[in-house]
């Protein structure tokens, strides 16, 4: 049996998730992914992880948000930490996302790509408060 | 095509039973299917039904005239192919017709070549014209998708190799030698730039087809030059550079996007900063008068030689050539310009090599009208 805290990625870019899944195997998590919005949410089901980064870009710009709409929806979901991942913006702030104030719940806004360091420490702050 | 059976449909509106049965006879054995009808009201209300592809419609008829059915069928229905059939080929009766939206006209007495002849030149017609339409819209789409796809497309991969670079980095890192950390060091930070390179573009290609999103306010000139200095402060106070401002107090206020200013006066004051050797001096100025505020930003830099001064604001254009000391994307200064475009303003330079460079940005006021 492990203890390992579990995280689920969910990102239609299969190089991003390999690469994530690195930092966070190295952090000391166990990683699980899927490739699009559908299999995330049923994995989301069946693994019942710790917390979850979405990537808001899958396919077409609201499959993330609908994800997050659907784990935020379940029982378990409703005080689960999530992240979003978006590329949409790399310098400036320049359409830079902020989730509107009636959106369900998002703990964290990150941008692509992600100081290693940094995610880890995000993590680690949400799972060590809950 | 429009028709169920997928053969073209032609539309004959004539008051002769003769001539109307004769079309019919000629253009079905030419593989056409066709509707008839014997006069105006009637041929409108089957042409609206069915939406043929092509109608002839004779000129004289009693009650509604072919000239206001042309009129008619031309308005309602889309990229019909009109002809006039007409006993009287007047010059006069045509131009009109043509005027009303017909493609042709067909004069009486016609034979059978003639009427075939013409359908097959109109639907031929019909079809380059709705192609056209087509790829017209297809065409004005991908301009529109263009920056998207660029952004998505070609951003991924280098977020992507950026992100490898980062685990590992966190896998391996601490074995790497001190070459192997330099060597990715090195790859990281072309990435980076790349990526910049690509982010520029954007912004140029945003600001060109209007799509930049720029929130035009009353701003203070005083607040745009400090929030620039701010970010320089570290660098400039480290290599013992001078940075000066002199803000004359109640200057006018300017319409504009705080975000993209902040960017230009950055990208000026940065670009001052790189060329100016250890110790110097930059120093920002206001003048104003009653229309225009000018910002001047004056470096004791290394210059800009006369023959590259004017090409400074072109894209990918690098002063020092190949052997540019610094990176950068090339494409600031032109950012830069396009912003200032973009405000009413301009954006000029002079330069003295081993002197320095002198910029100066101006701004029309912000005019209280209403």
């Amino acid at each position: 049996m492990t203890n390992k805290k579990k995280i689920l990625l969910i990102d239609d870019d299969k190089d991003f998730l390999f690469a994530t899944k690195l930092i966070l195997e190295k952090g000391g998590y166990e990683v699980f992914m899927a490739e699009d919005g559908k299999s995330g949410v049923e994995m989301w089901k069946s693994v019942n992880p710790d917390l979850a980064i979405i990537d808001m870009m899958m396919e077409t710009w609201g499959e993330g948000f609908s994800v997050l709409n659907k784990i935020r929806a379940t029982d378990k979901g409703k005080e689960i930490p999530l992240f979003m991942l978006s590329a949409v913006d790399l310098h400036g702030p320049y359409n830079s996302f902020e989730p509107p104030p009636e959106f369900p719940k998002v703990n964290r806004v990150l941008h692509k790509p992600i100081k290693a360091d940094d995610l880890l420490n995000y993590i680690a702050r949400e799972l060590s408060s809950k | 095509m429009t028709n169920k059976s997928g053969k073209p449909l032609i539309l004959i509106i004539d008051d002769e039973e003769a001539l109307r049965d004769g079309c019919r006879q000629v253009l079905e054995k030419a593989g056409y299917d066709v509707l008839t009808a014997g006069e105006g009201i009637e041929g409108i209300k089957l042409a609206r039904e069915n939406l043929p592809d092509m109608s002839f419609i004779d000129l004289k008829m009693p009650n509604m005239s072919g000239m206001e059915i042309i009129e008619i069928l031309f308005r309602d229905i889309p990229d019909i192919v009109l002809v006039m059939i007409t006993g009287f080929a007047t010059i006069v009766s045509a131009v009109e017709a043509m005027q009303k939206g017909a493609y042709d006209y067909l004069p009486k007495p016609f034979n059978p070549d003639q009427l075939r002849a013409l359908a097959k030149r109109g639907l031929e017609h019909r079809y380059l014209k709705i192609e056209t339409k087509r790829l017209r819209e297809e065409k004005d789409q991908m301009e529109k998708n263009f920056i998207t796809f660029v952004s998505h497309e070609m951003r991924s991969p280098l977020v992507v190799i950026r992100q490898y670079i980062e685990a590992l980095n966190t896998i391996l890192g601490e074995r790497f030698d001190q070459d192997t950390k330099e060597i990715i060091e090195r790859c990281r930070k072309r990435i980076q730039s790349l990526e910049e390179m690509v982010e520029h573009w954007l912004d140029i290609s945003r600001i060109e087809n209007g799509t930049l999103a720029q929130q035009k306010v009353d701003l203070d000139i005083e607040t745009i030059i400090s929030k620039s200095t701010d970010e320089m402060i570290p660098v400039c106070r480290k290599r013992g550079i001078s940075l000066e401002a002199n803000v004359p107090p109640k200057l006018p206020q300017i319409k504009g996007d705080e975000e993209s200013l902040v960017r230009v006066f950055s990208n000026i004051i940065g670009n001052a900063t790189k060329y100016t050797p250890d110790g110097g001096k930059i120093t920002i100025t206001c003048q104003h008068d009653e229309y225009y505020i000018n910002v001047t930003i004056a470096d004791t830099g290394v210059g800009i030689s006369p023959d590259k001064l004017s090409l400074i604001f072109e894209p990918f254009f690098r002063c020092g050539g190949k052997n540019e000391k610094y990176s950068g994307s090339g494409l600031g200064l032109t950012f830069c310009k396009k912003i200032m475009e973009s405000h009413n303003g301009c954006i000029a330079v002079s330069s003295k090599e081993s002197e320095g460079t002198t910029f100066v940005l101006t701004f029309p006021c912000r005019i209280d009208q209403e």
